[in-house]
């Protein structure tokens, strides 16, 4: 009912502000409301009486023709004095929070780990710089500075600086208003606030921040609408004195498809990278995981787990296999173990695999577009990729003929079949198996993760 | 329309009649002022269409008439009249102004066009004596929000209570509250209106002989409006809740600090020069009778002033933003003063001494160290 009525006055508007002035229109008009229609009267809202004098004296019948040629009524028009633009009130502000919300500890900002502090953040050289800079601007937050950027490859502990930022300002002041969020999430947050028609709640809510943290910034490229509303959120942001930090993993000038506006607003901060962990700072990484495990990790152990070169998390992954094997037989972990582990880790990535992944690597192995793959054209380079994407599919994540033709452009089961086993035939007799492991070894590499 | 009348009675309320007039508006005849010639009197209008002032002049009314002049000629033209009798006549289209050597004529727009701007003055609220009333406004309305994103705050809150009238003002981060306050008379049963604090401001502008004010509403029109001598200041009444004040009042405190008001706020003054950078903050560092004053800009520099205090229980630290605090001793005018506070994050208490119902709360920033 009240949306019909909203919708009837915003027509009447329509029409109103083709008769009378613009001034007019935008002082007098602008600022009302049809708040009831019945057979006989309509009631208009306006908000102050003067407003009501002149729009009774001037206008009435402007008003009582248009409303009742569209309402097909014949109504008379009461006004009556009420404010109702800016009726939706924010909070009162800090003062009026309730106490027992201020002696709050850590722990309870949405999707921030509480054990993501910087006590238990390994520092050395290939992440100091990041390291400092975070706890610089945790201490003075939108005073040094803003934003703070930080790009560095997967698992070398951007989320864990982040979020340890946010949970140093929590701890020191929890009523500070904070939001960790990945890019995706505000994204998805600026599409539902656009469909349920409800972007100046959002806005209020992001421009409201002491301190705005998103992570993997670089997925809103190409998003034009995310990153007009994420620009103007900055800019209010750091205006009002409030904290940014933002990470990708790449630095701002390599990001694509970002306006040039956000890049420089990206840059107009410290920018500051964190490289893949040493081999030192992974040892430690290893001693200070396994303890918060509660497992007793000898040195040489941890040493023996960081000479493989590989980034944090996949670390801790093999971590936990050592630790789970270990506990499971008994006693020390062993050479056996560990060699075990790293087995198992191989298979494992092996099968993490997407198919979009897959056909991502061998695209990028013989250069060619994941579009041209799945489609129709025939030339001897395209086949061949095309065929070791069917060999692969099958082979290493099992999915079945019918299933890979339609991944692949939607091709028949049976073409399907006559790639993997000419493949497999080539396999036995070319260097071909060199260019599979080629392609498995970029598919198993640190940037599967997209 | 033709009257005379004397320069300096229509300087007087040309002078606070003046800030009614919006600077800008985007309605022609806002920038107008409405001028009714009747029964011995000019009645001289402005609005911007949520706060109105009505005004007499006594003239000597030739012909009565009504129309509207651009306020800010007229004002111009009138202040600058040394002396003696000014006459204005419509002539056409135009007014004519006459005064000793000075002859003008202004363009006007018609009276039709100008907004009422009240109908009718509803039912008497208070009494109360101006002079009172602007002591406490002074004190009050300025804690009141500058912004439009909370309308509640942007009011001043009036309750009439058993024992008197209570008024309060905040923004969120600090509050002003005064409880007790005699008025002349006023209506038995207990109501409350929001009356936004930049009305206040008008009504401390206005210069009448007549010392009492009488507020009355309309609720017709959800109006206030007051009335002092020969004008009229009408302003919109906020249709909003206020949050709950009386919820965030300290009971308790466990240090008491007295000091005299010139002493802090030059304290406060001084170290603000170190603030500025880093987003105004002075501490507080309460201890054994002496109070000291703290600003510091890692790049800038530092510095410190004490004040001298009597102090009682424990020493204490505590930050303000130092606006908040400026805007406080800026706006009163007792010198011995009250500093009360329990902990760094727990709102501080100011009071006036010997004044049970004065306070204001001020939220503290929390810092390190």
């Amino acid at each position: 009912m009240e949306q019909d009525l909203n919708k009837l006055w915003q027509t009447v508007l329509g029409e109103v502000e083709m008769e009378v002035s613009r001034a007019n229109f935008l002082t007098l008009f602008k600022p009302t409301m049809l708040l009831s229609l019945n057979e006989t009267t309509a009631t208009i809202a306006a908000p102050s009486s003067m407003i009501i004098d002149l729009l009774q004296r001037r206008f009435y019948q402007i008003i009582k023709k248009t409303i009742n040629k569209l309402s097909k009524k014949n109504v008379e028009i009461l006004f009556v004095p009420k404010n109702v633009v800016g009726l939706k009130e924010d909070a009162p502000g800090p003062l009026f929070l309730e106490p027992e919300k201020k002696s709050i500890p850590v722990g309870h900002l949405p999707r921030v780990r509480t054990e993501y502090t910087f006590e238990n953040m390994a520092v050395s050289t290939s992440n100091q710089l990041a390291y400092v800079s975070a706890t610089t601007v945790a201490k003075k937050i939108g005073q040094v500075y803003n934003p703070l950027f930080i790009y560095g490859p997967v698992g070398v502990g951007k989320t864990h600086l982040m979020q340890a930022i946010a949970n140093d300002v929590y701890i020191n002041n929890p009523n500070s208003k904070i939001a960790y969020i990945t890019s995706e999430e505000f994204t998805n947050e600026v599409v539902e606030a656009i469909r349920t028609n409800s972007t100046s709640a959002m806005k209020r809510r992001f421009r409201g921040l002491d301190l705005l943290i998103i992570d993997d910034i670089q997925f809103v490229a190409g998003k034009e609408k995310v990153q007009e509303e994420l620009f103007h959120t900055f800019n209010i942001l750091v205006d009002n004195g409030s904290q940014i930090v933002l990470s990708s993993d790449r630095p701002p000038s390599e990001i694509k498809k970002v306006e040039k506006r956000l890049l420089s607003r990206f840059s107009g901060g410290l920018t500051v990278d964190i490289e893949s962990p040493d081999f030192e700072l992974r040892t430690a990484i290893l001693l200070i995981k396994a303890k918060k495990y509660g497992f007793e990790l000898n040195i040489e152990i941890a040493k023996r787990i960081a000479e493989k070169d590989l980034d944090g998390r996949s670390l801790e992954g093999l971590l936990l296999r050592v630790i789970t094997r270990t506990n499971a037989k008994g006693g020390e972990p062993t050479d056996e173990i560990l060699n075990d582990a790293l087995d198992s880790k191989k298979e494992e990535d092996g099968n993490s695999f997407h198919p979009d992944d897959i056909i991502k690597n061998v695209c990028a192995f013989y250069r060619v577009k994941p579009t041209q793959i799945r489609g129709e054209k025939r030339n001897s380079s395209l086949v061949k990729a095309r065929q070791v994407a069917m060999y692969l599919l099958k082979k290493e994540l099992g999915l079945t003929f019918v299933e890979i033709g339609n991944l692949l452009g939607g091709r028949d089961h049976t073409t399907i079949m006559y790639g993997f086993n000419k493949i497999e035939g080539l396999l036995k007799t070319t260097r071909l198996s060199e260019e599979i492991l080629g392609i498995k070894g970029g598919a198993g590499g640190k940037h599967m993760e997209y | 329309m033709k009257v005379i009348l004397l320069a300096e009675n229509l300087q007087r309320k040309i002078s606070f009649l003046n800030h009614v007039v919006p600077s800008r508006s985007q309605l022609p005849i806002l920038s107008n002022v409405l001028l009714e010639a009747e029964k011995g009197k000019l009645k001289i209008s402005a609005t911007d269409l949520e706060l109105g002032m009505v005004t007499l002049v006594s003239a000597n009314v030739g012909e009565e008439g009504a129309i509207t002049v651009p306020a800010k000629i007229f004002s111009d033209l009138s202040l600058n009249i040394k002396e003696g009798k000014i006459s204005i006549e419509t002539s056409g289209t135009n007014i004519l102004l006459k005064a000793p050597g000075v002859e003008a004529t202004l363009q006007t727009m018609p009276s039709e066009e100008f907004p009422k701007i009240y109908k009718e003055k509803g039912d008497i609220f208070i009494k109360i004596k101006k002079e009172v009333l602007e002591k406490e406004v002074s004190r009050i309305a300025f804690s009141a929000a500058q912004d439009g994103g909370r309308p509640s705050l942007s009011g001043v809150l009036v309750r009439q209570d058993k024992d008197g009238l209570t008024m309060v003002a905040t923004d969120g981060y600090r509050l002003s509250l005064r409880r007790n306050l005699a008025v002349l008379s006023g209506k038995d049963q207990s109501s409350s209106v929001l009356v936004p604090a930049k009305v206040f401001k008008e009504l401390l502008a206005i210069k009448e002989d007549e010392d009492d004010v009488t507020v009355s509403i309309s609720k017709n029109t959800n109006q206030i409006i007051f009335s002092q001598g020969e004008t009229v200041l009408v302003g919109r009444l906020i249709e909003a809740e206020y949050p709950p004040f009386e919820k965030i009042l300290p009971t308790s405190h466990s240090t008491t600090v007295s000091f005299e008001r010139a002493k802090l706020l030059s304290a406060v003054k001084i170290c603000s020069v170190f603030a500025r950078d880093t987003a105004n903050i002075v501490k507080f560092s309460i201890g054994k009778n002496k109070m000291v004053v703290s600003a510091n800009t890692p790049s800038v520099g530092e510095n410190k002033a004490d004040v001298e205090a009597k102090t009682e229980g424990e020493e204490n630290e505590i930050a303000f933003n130092a606006r908040y605090l400026l805007d406080l001793l800026g706006n009163i005018d007792d010198e011995d003063l009250v500093f009360e506070m329990t902990g760094p994050l727990n709102p501080g208490v100011f009071k006036i001494k010997d004044n049970p119902y004065f306070l204001h709360l001020i939220m503290p920033i929390r810092v390190q160290g």
